[in-house]
């Protein structure tokens, strides 16, 4: 077992014990349950759009290399720079090095999945460069130190009393917990970064081939802030992100607001097409987009999974999921949690490594469901856990577990008896007392559970003595 | 990787060759395409338009102020102003907005966007925009509304539309943003739905995160 | 319509759940059909399957194919067996020599709700059950074959049946095969929170159309002294009205 699995299943028996825990999650999830209702109800056919969305993400990632270079062209012709960058330390150098180059101290981050992939924040810092998250979750972990908890809502394990205490201690904070106030905190003292720093780093939630422009979309206006005031805008995005048209937006604007919130769209969608063009009132000075592989082009190989690449980060499966919803997001150790996180982070970060994410769903196809792009998510889970054991890194043990399973289903007299004598051997172990104790024969069953009874004859024996239950 | 003569790190970016050739290697072998969809309208198409905005407007904040003609905006505009503490007002530099402010009965201290971008201390910002949207109740605004600040700085943002600047829904809007050159001529293009909002604390709704606070529309129907 | 049916009786079913079996027996034989159980049926792969031992799978698939190849019409007690057979033997049998007749296979093995209700046309099957029942939408038959509302009309049409439905009915119980005991306490935490919507809905039963999870839900009800028990659906409508 990865060190990697070791981990997730220590946090995953912590966290499945805790009540405090679990009400907040499912009060979480319930609002967005609701919301999503509402937000569903004002598509004449919300089917329709999922399809529509499935088809564009299609389209875009099967014609990758030719929308890329689209892109790429109309960005630098009016002055973006654009760098493709292989993997984490790519990325990080270029953006690094660029803020050196620029005698760059201070740095605005709207959210980025993709920068912390990469872990660009620590690397800032490491060069002394004051780093903001300015999506008001996002700084609420980042003042705490610790990940982002769900890719939408990163601070949605906390409560108000929490974020009040967070901000009296690293922020000279009020003593009160009204959200308004705490939020004003938040604006009063990010509003000084935003005016202060010299580099503005955002993400991107669609890359417009045929526009040549950024798609950025929050609800604060952090975003806004972070691209307009500035003198460097940098764009750290993956390869997948980009969509052919501007139009496909007028679908996937609200599509996304709707499965990520329950909005019938974000409050602020925003198009970047390169710095502040000459005449114009005010903008950047210099205008990067980063485009990150890290191992989106080996997933893009793949053709039975490539649709994992169509993903728009919406956050909807996660909020789908009971395992999510039993162990939260901090459970997983990964940078994308929930279903899309355990698709996905084999293929970024190793099978080896991640495959356990696969293995710990039950498989109910929630998330595949609510899916926007319509990616067949929890069959992928089933995939990633064939090529899991296709790559034998599985126990011996458990693989001639399996090969004696087949064995028995080989043969109906075969499982008949073994069958009997199983049931035979459990029966007399729990008339002596077994049942639910360490000694359990079916102890891997009966930690968590009451013991069922075990009965004394199978159907097909049944069947065999009555010739046909007559 | 950086380089000096040119002062950009990265000049010499060889791994875009290497990610294209993955790129096109690995789609030489087809993923399954999911079935063309016969085209289904996804929303149920706008009747009034106004009507629509109106409502959609209620729903996230905005805002809407109708006025009959170019005075009445002015007055409308001016009655927002006298709402709010007073300070600094950024205006977008347009022939309209000069003759608003022109009109302004109170004296105010307004900073034109010809004269730079707003100041951190505004206390409200005046410019046009470039359409209306009816299904989403949204504003869309360019770096020609002035500039990218504009919308986003002060704590309170008015906008002034006209009736012919209203289009049922985003499917329409992104296509007059691609037939008027908007994203070509514009470094930043926005559309803009209500006012700044969080719900990261406890799901609870919170206006007024980084973005304005209060979002008003005045819209002129006539004149 | 056939009046004949093949009996395919999941392997836990066979041996740890016999008289969810004898039920559906009784249910297809008052409605006047005519049953058979080939008897050298073991177990359709699933275990293996979804662990990812699809090698260890495919044999048994084939297996099933050949067996059951002949058979006019196949029903079946669960809807995670179902789902093997009709959504998943294709993918394991791709390419394979058997994959046009697991394919047609397919299309003629049913989940025991979905024959009654879309097959037999009957969604009353003379049943009497006076307690007040929810209903638990098992993930396979809710998701893979699309079965929501079939159950639940058979549950109307019992007599005294009371129905109410539990918040959250679509929310996976947490069994999900080798998961319940290799992820135990994640498994265990999804069974609370079921247990917890169960006893939210003040039902006296639970009912569902995959023995698998109601195993798993009795095991999470008695452990949390909950007041619920489980039955599966079949048995629910082999309570025959006097």
């Amino acid at each position: 077992m990865s060190n990697a699995a070791q981990e997730f299943l220590r946090r995953a028996v912590e966290k499945s014990g805790d009540e405090t825990h679990r009400k907040i999650i499912r009060f979480n999830m319930d609002q967005y349950d609701a919301a999503f209702g509402r937000g569903h109800s004002r598509f004449a056919d919300w089917d329709a759009a999922r399809e529509r969305c499935q088809q564009i993400k299609w389209d875009a990632v099967n014609h990758l290399d030719r929308y890329l270079v689209e892109f790429e062209t109309r960005v630098k012709e009016r002055g973006g720079h654009v760098f493709w960058a292989e993997n984490s330390e790519e990325a990080r150098k270029y953006v690094c090095d660029l803020a050196v180059a620029r005698g760059v101290k201070k740095v605005v981050k709207s959210k980025s999945m993709v920068t912390e992939e990469v872990f660009l924040t620590p690397a800032m810092e490491k060069l002394g460069m004051e780093v903001f998250e300015t999506d008001l979750g996002e700084y609420i972990v980042q003042l705490r130190q610790e990940p982002p908890y769900h890719i939408v809502t990163p601070a949605m394990h906390l409560n108000r009393g929490q974020i009040r205490d967070l901000f009296k201690e690293k922020l000279a904070g009020p003593d009160t917990e009204d959200p308004p106030e705490l939020v004003a905190v938040a604006r009063r003292t990010l509003r000084k970064a935003f005016f202060s720093a010299e580099m503005g780093i955002s993400g991107a939630n669609f890359l417009v081939a045929d526009a040549g422009m950024v798609a950025i979309t929050t609800n604060e206006g952090n975003g806004r802030l972070c691209t307009s005031i500035p003198k460097i805008h940098v764009v750290m995005t993956g390869i997948e992100k980009v969509v052919p048209r501007l139009q496909d937006l007028a679908t996937l604007w609200p599509v996304l607001a709707t499965s990520g919130t329950g909005q019938p769209i974000t409050c602020y969608n925003t198009l970047i097409g390169g710095p502040r063009r000459d005449g114009e009132v005010d903008g950047p000075e210099e205008f990067h987009v980063v485009l990150v592989d890290n191992g989106r082009s080996e997933l893009l190989a793949d053709a039975e999974q490539r649709e994992v690449l169509h993903c728009i980060r919406c956050g909807a499966c996660l909020n789908a999921c009971p395992v999510f919803r039993a162990v939260g997001g901090h459970t997983y150790g990964t940078i994308y949690p929930g279903p899309i996180g355990s698709v996905l982070t084999p293929h970024l970060r190793g099978l080896n490594e991640f495959q356990h994410l696969s293995f710990a769903s039950s498989l109910c196809g929630g998330c595949t469901e609510v899916c926007p792009v319509k990616i067949d998510l929890h069959h992928h889970l089933l995939h990633n856990r064939r090529n899991a054991i296709g790559a034998g890194t599985h126990p011996g043990k458990e693989r001639r577990g399996m090969r004696l399973f087949r064995w028995m289903m080989m043969d109906g007299g075969r499982f008949r008896v073994l069958g009997g004598l199983a049931r035979t051997a459990i029966r007399l172990a729990h008339g002596i007392g077994l049942a639910g104790t360490a000694l359990d024969p079916l102890r891997p069953w009966t930690r968590r559970r009451a013991p069922m009874p075990i009965p004394s004859t199978s159907f097909r024996s049944l069947w065999r003595k009555t010739n046909g239950l007559r | 990787m950086a380089s000096a003569e040119t002062g950009m790190p990265g000049a010499d970016n060889p791994s875009r060759e290497r990610i294209l050739q993955r790129v096109r290697n690995g789609l030489k072998s087809p993923a399954h395409q999911p079935p063309p969809a016969p085209p289904r309208p996804v929303f149920a198409p706008v009747g009034d338009a106004l009507e629509r905005f109106q409502a959609e407007c209620l729903a996230n904040k905005t805002e809407l102020i109708l006025a009959t003609d170019e005075v009445a905006a002015a007055a409308a505009i001016e009655s927002v102003l006298d709402s709010l503490p007073s300070g600094e007002v950024f205006v977008q530099d347009s022939p309209q907005l000069r003759g608003v402010a022109r009109s302004f009965i109170m004296p105010r201290t307004l900073r034109w966007s010809s004269e730079g971008r707003p100041s951190e201390s505004s206390e409200a910002t005046i410019s046009g925009c470039e359409l209306l949207v009816a299904l989403t109740g949204s504003i869309v605004v360019s770096s020609a509304c002035g500039g990218r600040g504009a919308s986003i700085v002060a704590p309170c943002h008015i906008v002034v539309g006209r009736l012919e600047q209203l289009v049922p829904d985003l499917e329409t809007a992104l296509a007059q943003v691609r037939e008027r050159g908007l994203g070509s001529k514009n470094s930043f293009v926005g559309l803009i739905t209500g006012s700044s909002r969080t719900a990261d604390i406890e799901k609870i709704l919170v206006l007024g995160a980084h973005g304005p606070r209060r979002l008003v529309l005045v819209l002129q129907t006539g004149g | 319509m056939a009046a004949r049916v093949s009996l395919f009786i999941p392997c836990f079913i066979d041996q740890l759940q016999p008289q969810v079996a004898v039920d559906v027996v009784r249910v297809l034989r008052r409605l006047g059909y005519e049953v058979d159980f080939p008897a050298e049926q073991t177990c359709c792969g699933q275990p293996a399957f979804n662990m990812g031992y699809w090698d260890e799978a495919r044999p048994l698939a084939e297996r099933f194919v050949r067996l059951f190849g002949s058979a006019e019409c196949v029903v079946s007690p669960s809807g995670s067996c179902t789902t093997m057979v009709r959504t998943f033997y294709p993918q394991l049998l791709a390419g394979h020599a058997l994959y046009d007749q697991a394919v047609g296979l397919g299309k003629r093995v049913f989940e025991f709700s979905e024959f009654l209700v879309r097959v037999a046309k009957k969604v009353d099957v003379g049943a009497e059950f006076p307690h007040k029942v929810t209903f638990h939408d098992a993930c396979h038959a809710l998701r893979e074959l699309h079965l929501k509302d079939e159950p639940r009309e058979l549950l109307r049409h019992v007599r005294g049946l009371e129905l109410v439905e539990m918040p959250h009915s679509e929310e996976c119980c947490g069994f999900g095969g080798g998961f319940a005991v290799k992820f135990d306490m994640i498994s265990a935490s999804m069974g609370e929170g079921k247990v917890m919507n169960i006893e939210a809905s003040g039902a006296e039963v639970v009912t569902s159309v995959d023995g698998s999870c109601l195993m798993h839900i009795e095991g999470m009800l008695r452990r949390n002294q909950a007041r619920a028990r489980t039955m599966h659906l079949a048995s629910i409508l082999a309570q025959e009205a006097k």
